[in-house]
């Protein structure tokens, strides 16, 4: 067992907010998110263990992975259901509400224990460095583990993302899962 | 909005390196020590007080209390050791949590990690034999811990392997939704294990290899992972099961297809009296066509069984206990509880409520479903206080309620008040 060096990095790490309003309707957005909020949350910090945390995640990732799910290029049994009834205008709606929500993290490792093949896109903090990635700070960790198996076995694709998991083994899977896993997250909800 | 993380509760967290995994596995079968430590669950403070507050919420019929028994993060199928000193529950996460109540005040003292040492992977189904092993059903494994009950004080208990990693489901059917197991040993002394289906409804060019692998449905085995069947066929995907203590059946509960529409279809419970009974799905789903004979034919010589009961669309009955104790009225002797987790897309919320039916003594059939506990929705602005997920019981024969949406495990007790 490595032994957590609690190492609380300073300032506050904040991503979203101001620049996310060029892509949708943030009160429209609010609006329906009512759909969302079992699991989500209207904050988007998730309510249960297979939902990943979507407040202040990239907008543009939440609208890929919205309009994937519509399209039937991503698969999930929920998600699947409630994005096929979805416009255009709405997702972008949807993107801008949830991104524009403020996102603060405490790594409690040493960030040069990182995962090293995630931290160019994920951050070593799991914040997203590149804005098609997620962030991945508190996510459960069965949430990556389960996303990074579907990534190795084709059920998700990804250009970066398919061929990196198709190097990983079971165990390098659930090492990075857990990394990002302990990452504490606070999503603080912008009205 | 401040939002408290949840793992700020815990004190520590642990990493187990992925060579440690394993090589703590083979440890532990040898019977050796890890390096491992445990997690420890604060039972009192802020948290605490607060889920006390959602507890004064509930609605229950005359007599009866609910309290808070344990603060319990991400608690979900639970199952008391044969003599009652520890109760364990599992979680759609990593964690398997023990949870004891060492002065017997009816309220948890000490709530810890359950065999910190084992990566868990969505541990969610524990379940005992009658002689005192553990079994722990994964997402794709699944594990037995003898002597669980005295073993669990420390981190590294003895484990056997049941059903080795990726042999319970071929890895390319693993999913995250629907991979929550439960399980029970059967009066037969073999194990039953739920398999969900991982989709809304399978791919048709699925269904043939799900039905010969008893994926949506429950499959029987040995104890020791031989002779598995598939004894329960037409499941889409049951979270809750019990044998009837009086007949030795199998009863469980089913979640129904989403995107029909708020009121299609009904959910279901089940009393299946012989092995290899098929109830219905993916064809039907309590009555409603699913599949079309003309999209795939049913299979041959079975006849579908229709649900016991047929429950409000969407409110997701998971676990369910028949009622063997005596501390409740008489009323509630020989019935079955169980825990409807509540809505997750319906216009207006359903659910999160205990319910209960009484069973016909002639027929021995269920006589009809009644709300014995709710308060968990607040049905002004439709959010969640809680979801109960599954019920067990104490040795004094009060419930528990675990809940993996508050983080908690509720008592409820009957407790009259004496007549004026």
């Amino acid at each position: 067992m490595r032994l957590a060096a609690i190492t609380i990095l300073g300032g506050l790490m904040l991503a979203g907010g101001a620049h996310s309003d060029e892509l949708g309707d943030r009160d429209a957005g609010r609006k329906l998110a009512s759909q969302c909020s079992t699991c989500h949350g209207r904050d988007g910090y998730a309510q249960i263990p297979i939902a990943p945390h979507i407040g202040g995640e990239p907008a543009e990732y939440i609208r890929n992975q919205l309009t994937a799910f519509r399209d039937g290029t991503r698969e999930h049994e929920m998600m699947s259901i409630v994005a096929r009834m979805l416009s255009d205008e709405q997702i972008a709606d949807l993107a801008a509400w949830y991104s524009g929500h403020k996102v603060q993290v405490e790594l409690k490792q040493d960030p040069s224990d990182a995962p090293e093949q995630c931290v160019a896109c994920h951050g070593a903090d799991g914040l997203h460095v590149y804005k098609d990635a997620p962030n991945l700070a508190g996510e459960a960790n069965i949430y990556i583990d389960t996303q990074l198996k579907a990534f190795r076995n084709g059920k998700r694709e990804h250009e970066i993302m398919t061929p990196i998991a198709q190097t990983l083994s079971d165990e390098e899977i659930r090492a990075i899962a857990d990394w990002y896993a302990d990452i504490g997250l606070t999503i603080e909800m912008v009205e | 909005m401040h939002r408290k993380l949840l793992s700020s509760l815990l004190l520590g967290t642990m990493l187990v390196g992925p060579a440690m995994a394993q090589d703590n596995m083979d440890k532990l079968t040898n019977m050796q020590k890890t390096d491992a430590t445990f997690t420890f669950v604060d039972q009192s403070g802020d948290r605490a007080e607060s889920l006390k507050k959602i507890a004064e919420q509930l609605n229950l019929p005359d007599g009866f209390e609910a309290s808070l028994y344990a603060v319990v993060p991400d608690a979900r199928s639970m199952a008391m050791a044969p003599q009652g000193t520890v109760l364990f529950a599992g979680t759609r996460k990593d964690k398997v949590w023990s949870i004891v109540d060492r002065d017997r005040d009816r309220v948890a003292d000490q709530v810890k990690d359950f065999a910190p040492s084992i990566t868990f992977d969505i541990p969610n189904g524990p379940c005992f034999s009658p002689d005192g092993f553990l079994y722990i059903a994964e997402r794709n494994r699944v594990l037995v811990f003898p002597a669980a009950e005295f073993f669990f004080e420390g981190p590294d208990p003895a484990v056997g392997v049941v059903v080795a990693q990726g042999e319970l489901v071929p890895e390319a059917e693993e999913s995250f939704n629907h991979t929550a197991r439960v399980c029970d040993i059967g009066p037969d002394g073999k194990l039953y294990i739920s398999l969900g289906q991982p989709y809304n409804v399978q791919p048709i060019e699925k269904i043939e290899m799900y039905d010969e692998i008893g994926i949506g449905g429950i499959v029987r085995m040995n104890t020791d992972g031989s002779d598995r069947e598939v004894y329960t066929r037409g499941v889409r995907n049951s979270v809750g099961q019990d044998f009837n203590p009086a007949t030795g059946e199998l009863w469980w509960t089913d979640n129904q297809v989403d995107g029909m529409g708020d009121d299609i279809p009904p959910g279901e419970l089940n009393r299946q009296t012989a092995a290899g009974q098929h109830f219905g799905f993916p064809w039907t789903n309590s009555g409603v066509e699913i599949v079309s004979e003309a999209d795939f034919p049913r299979p041959e010589g079975v006849e579908f069984v229709e649900p016991q009961l047929q429950l409000t669309a969407h409110a997701a009955d998971l676990g369910m206990r028949f009622y063997h104790d005596d501390s409740f009225p008489e009323e509630y002797h020989g019935g079955i509880f169980w825990a409807q987790h509540g809505s997750w897309n319906r216009t207006t919320p359903v659910g999160a409520r205990v319910m209960f039916t009484a069973l016909d003594p002639e027929t021995g059939d269920a006589m009809g479903a009644q709300v014995f506990a709710d308060g968990w929705l607040n049905e002004e602005t439709g959010e969640y206080r809680g979801r109960p997920m599954d019920i067990e019981f104490l040795p004094d024969g009060s419930m528990l309620v675990s809940d993996d949406f508050a983080g908690a495990i509720w008592r409820i007790a009957y407790n009259p008040k004496p007549a004026e």
